[in-house]
């Protein structure tokens, strides 16, 4: 056990007659992860740092009179380990027996029934039984109400702390303590005030037990009720991975999904809670063409003739330069592709966007730092308050950043020159630039004055929607061109193309998923009822699908497959969680197929797979990326 | 050919002065053992609240899956359930289950059992999928526990039948009152220990 070991020499341990080598500092639970040797635990947490506070992962280490923890105890030299002696399961039964003593075990109406450490670790290695004659256990109050969104039953808490650990440790907010003394003890807000976190929704997830459960989950399913699929979430453009579990074609909940390049398992409770919105059942059914007088549902195959008859007629009438395509950042970048593809290739038009507002000066520059790197600069400058409203997830990647790294985190006021900046960052070799889309030149001359300053200088920018990026990326915007290929003749940005059919020169219009937002815009209205054809592929009722003169149901992101590309340039999958309640083809076919209408065959199936193709081939950063990594732009000009 | 013929009739002649086996079903019922594993009932406690807490626990152990339960918040001021938590829609698909009695068996408040109702046929699939309605007995006006037909016989108790007057369900049995008359449950004679 004396031996001296060379930095860095990875150390060989004995698990239950399995040899492993981990590095050195690693605890005795990540060797036994290793060894594939399951040891349970309940206040350990890969995110959290050790405090060896339950007991459940005592082992025997040879040489070491007592148990020692899994969770706290680092590796050394030779080490021995026994996860299966008596000693170690007797101690568990027992530890066990003690954890029950007060519960309520009231699994039947726990909302974590059924996927919940205790009752798992209770079969496993419990006792079965008690042998305790109390008959009456201590009692605490049930479903308290910490926040709107967050319920804590006291009875069912073990006093893990990871509650509390959570809170000083990711978001250092501190809202949970534990009070009173021993039997007593309890998990409780400071003096009853109510959770003001954006994070709380994280909490439920840690939580090992039942004690802390989501308001909007409570009494909703069983975990054997859920189909679970991963996708990304689609509240803002920071790409968070979780599972979708849906319930009868409903989502029951958001689950977090590890990635520790880009949430590292926190999502934020915008993002968490935002589903509701995905479950609405008011929606457009069938495909619908205007007749003679009024709206009537066509077939498909109609709705598709009647579709590109009227961008023909439109083109033939007034040139293509009188259709516009407008998209949300809501789309797939495959839709988005297919999008930009109907509008330059197929029908020759240069208007297409997928945002209202200008968007000049795009390029690649503005996010060659990632996400995860921001934890390897020496210095992070966040400019305004903007990008952590943007994506709040972020703030906790800032926080791990300036406390477990270690490292400066500088938040300036828009307009700091570079020259106030040189001073805090003494000492400081490489530095990050985080800015907001809206920022974006601003973040990328104060990068590049940093760099004149001899720092090793790279931006990040957060754009606004959950595939902006992607949309970027692929064209789908007036001056560029898949692969930020300056256009030869750029087309009018999204509020130009509004005015210009309300003014009359542009004469048809494609909606791809418009924004619910857009209908606040009096620009919007005057557009849609201007133009001659409307052609709309929506999900949702509202003013686009009540003017459309031909509308195709859409899917939402929940509904279809694809991928998105976050604001870092990470292609990641999202995947169909629900069908959706339509028998009628995705709008990724839609656009295929309303391109083969025009005369323009796609060449390939209009499916997820066989699209991105075409993306690689016409944007070579994307190739074989869509498992989730960054496009790589190159290095900078 | 005659000693064949004659055979023949004193069957037929023998079976003429006999017991018929057979019933005038559906308006006569034969008596079920206390046992019977029949459809669903869904029982109340005796102050009238549903024993249900919707804990899915039935769904869960349901081999065939055909339970399906909803569970949802209970108003304190007028709970469904004692507790937090009651089954908001509760439904069986009667043609899918195998009576097999698991549901009961995983049942934490003994809320359902299966009863003596064996006359499961309908010209509607849809109708054999029970709703919380059918399966829930009435109230008020149902016969409670401690009045069972096996009362005092060391054994659990028969299902108290929720098909007398009263009773309000719709579905599968509950058409047609008059042809569904109460089924009657032969006593429990000592079959409450099961072999060894
Ligand atoms: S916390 Fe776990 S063991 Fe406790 S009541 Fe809930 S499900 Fe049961
Ligand atoms: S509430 Fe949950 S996470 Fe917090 S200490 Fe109790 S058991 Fe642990
Ligand atoms: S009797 Fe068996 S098959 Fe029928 S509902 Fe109960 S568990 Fe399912
Ligand atoms: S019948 Fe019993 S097992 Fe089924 S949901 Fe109700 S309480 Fe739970
Ligand atoms: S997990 Fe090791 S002591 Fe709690």
């Amino acid at each position: 056990m004396a031996a001296v070991e060379a930095p860095g020499e990875l150390l060989r341990v004995t698990i239950d007659d399995r040899q492993v080598e981990v590095a050195p500092g690693s605890l005795v639970w990540d060797a036994c992860e290793k060894a594939g040797v399951y040891v349970p635990v309940y206040c350990a947490h890969k995110k959290l740092e050790p405090v060896a506070v339950c007991r459940m992962c005592l082992v025997e280490i040879e040489g070491m009179p007592k148990l020692q923890p899994a969770c706290a105890t680092r590796v050394s030299q030779g080490m021995q380990i026994r996860t299966a002696t008596d000693q170690v399961r007797d101690f568990r039964r027992g530890n066990l027996e003690f954890l029950l003593l007060n519960h309520p075990l009231d699994c039947p109406v726990c909302d974590r029934g059924g996927e919940c450490d205790l009752q798992d670790f209770t079969q496993r290695y419990g006792p079965g039984r008690t042998r305790s004659a109390i008959t009456d256990k201590v009692h605490f109050d049930k479903a308290v109400r910490l926040s709107d969104r967050i319920l804590l039953d006291q009875e069912r808490c073990i006093l893990c702390w990871r509650c509390v650990r959570y809170y000083e440790e990711v978001t250092g907010e501190r809202e949970i303590v534990l009070q009173e003394r021993g039997v007593h003890t309890l998990v409780d807000t400071f003096e009853h005030r109510e959770l003001q976190s954006e994070f709380q929704g994280n909490l439920p997830e840690i939580c090992p037990v039942g004690a802390l459960t989501h308001a909007q989950y409570r009494f909703r399913a069983r975990p054997w009720d859920l189909r679970r699929t991963a996708s990304v979430c689609p509240k803002c453009s920071y790409g968070c991975n979780i599972f979708i579990d849906a319930r009868e074609e409903q989502i029951a909940r958001f689950a977090s999904n590890d990635n520790p390049d880009v949430d590292d398992s926190w999502l934020c409770d915008r993002g968490r809670y935002s589903f509701p919105e995905l479950n609405r059942t008011e929606r457009v059914l069938n495909p619908e063409a205007r007749l003679g007088g009024g709206r009537q549902p066509v077939a498909h195959s109609e709705a598709l003739a009647r579709a590109a008859g009227a961008l023909l007629r439109v083109r033939g009438d007034h040139g293509a330069g009188a259709v516009g395509f407008l998209c949300s950042p809501q789309v797939t970048n495959e839709e988005g592709f297919l999008l930009q593809w109907l509008a330059r290739q197929v029908v020759g038009s240069p208007h297409l966007d997928h945002r209202l507002e200008p968007l000049p000066e795009l390029s690649p520059e503005q996010f060659r730092l990632g996400i995860a790197e921001l934890e390897e600069r020496d210095a992070v400058v966040v400019l305004g308050d903007a990008p952590e409203r943007s994506a709040p997830v972020l703030t906790l990647r800032l926080f791990k950043t300036e406390t477990k790294r270690r490292r400066r985190v500088l938040r300036v006021p828009l307009g700091t020159p570079a020259a106030s900046l040189l001073e805090p960052l003494q000492g400081c070799r490489s530095v990050g630039v985080v800015a907001h889309q809206e920022q974006r030149s601003e973040a990328v001359a104060l990068s590049r004055s940093l760099a004149g300053a001899g720092l090793s200088s790279s931006v990040l920018t957060l754009v606004e929607g959950m595939n902006a990026r992607g949309c970027q990326d692929l064209g789908v915007s007036p001056a560029v061109l898949p692969g930020y290929q300056p256009a030869a003749e750029p087309g009018m940005h999204g509020r130009a193309i509004l005015e210009a059919a309300a003014a009359g020169s542009i004469k048809a219009l494609v909606l791809l998923s418009p924004d619910p937002e857009w209908e606040r815009d009096p620009a919007f209205e005057a557009a849609l009822s201007e133009v001659e054809a409307l052609i709309v592929v929506t999900p949702w009722l509202g003013l686009a699908s009540r003017q459309a003169t031909v509308l195709f149901p859409g899917r939402t992101v929940a509904e279809k497959a694809g991928t998105v590309t976050s604001t870092e340039g990470r292609v990641q999958r999202v995947r169909t969680a629900l069908q959706p309640r339509f028998p009628f083809p995705p709008d990724l076919r839609v656009l295929g197929e309303l391109g083969g209408a025009l005369g323009t065959p796609l060449g390939v199936q209009p499916l997820a797979g066989p699209v991105f193709s075409l993306i690689a081939e016409a944007v070579p950063p994307y190739r074989g990326t869509q498992g989730g990594l960054r496009a790589d732009w190159g290095a900078p000009a | 050919m005659f000693r064949e013929l004659l055979g023949g009739l004193r069957t037929t002649m023998r079976a003429m002065t006999t017991k018929p086996v057979t019933i005038q079903y559906p308006e006569e019922q034969r008596t079920v053992p206390p046992r019977h594993r029949g459809r669903h009932i869904l029982h109340r406690y005796d102050n009238g609240l549903e024993k249900c807490i919707g804990c899915e626990l039935c769904a869960g152990a349901c081999p065939v899956g055909c339970i399906y339960v909803q569970a949802a918040e209970n108003d304190p001021q007028h709970p469904v359930s004692p507790g937090e938590r009651y089954a908001v829609r509760y439904e069986i698909n009667l043609m899918r289950c195998i009576y097999c009695g698991y549901c009961a068996e995983a049942c934490p408040t003994e809320a359902i059992t299966l009863g003596p109702r064996l006359d499961l046929s309908d010209y509607k699939r849809e109708r054999l999928v029970a709703t919380k309605d059918d399966l829930l007995e009435a109230w008020p006006g149902f016969r409670p526990l401690s009045q069972g037909a096996g009362e005092g016989t060391g054994s659990p108790a028969p299902q108290p039948t929720p098909l007398g007057a009263g009773s309000e369900h719709r579905g599968p049995a509950g058409r047609a009152p008059g042809l569904n008359p109460p089924i009657p449950v032969r006593p429990d004679e000592g079959r409450g220990t099961p072999p060894v």
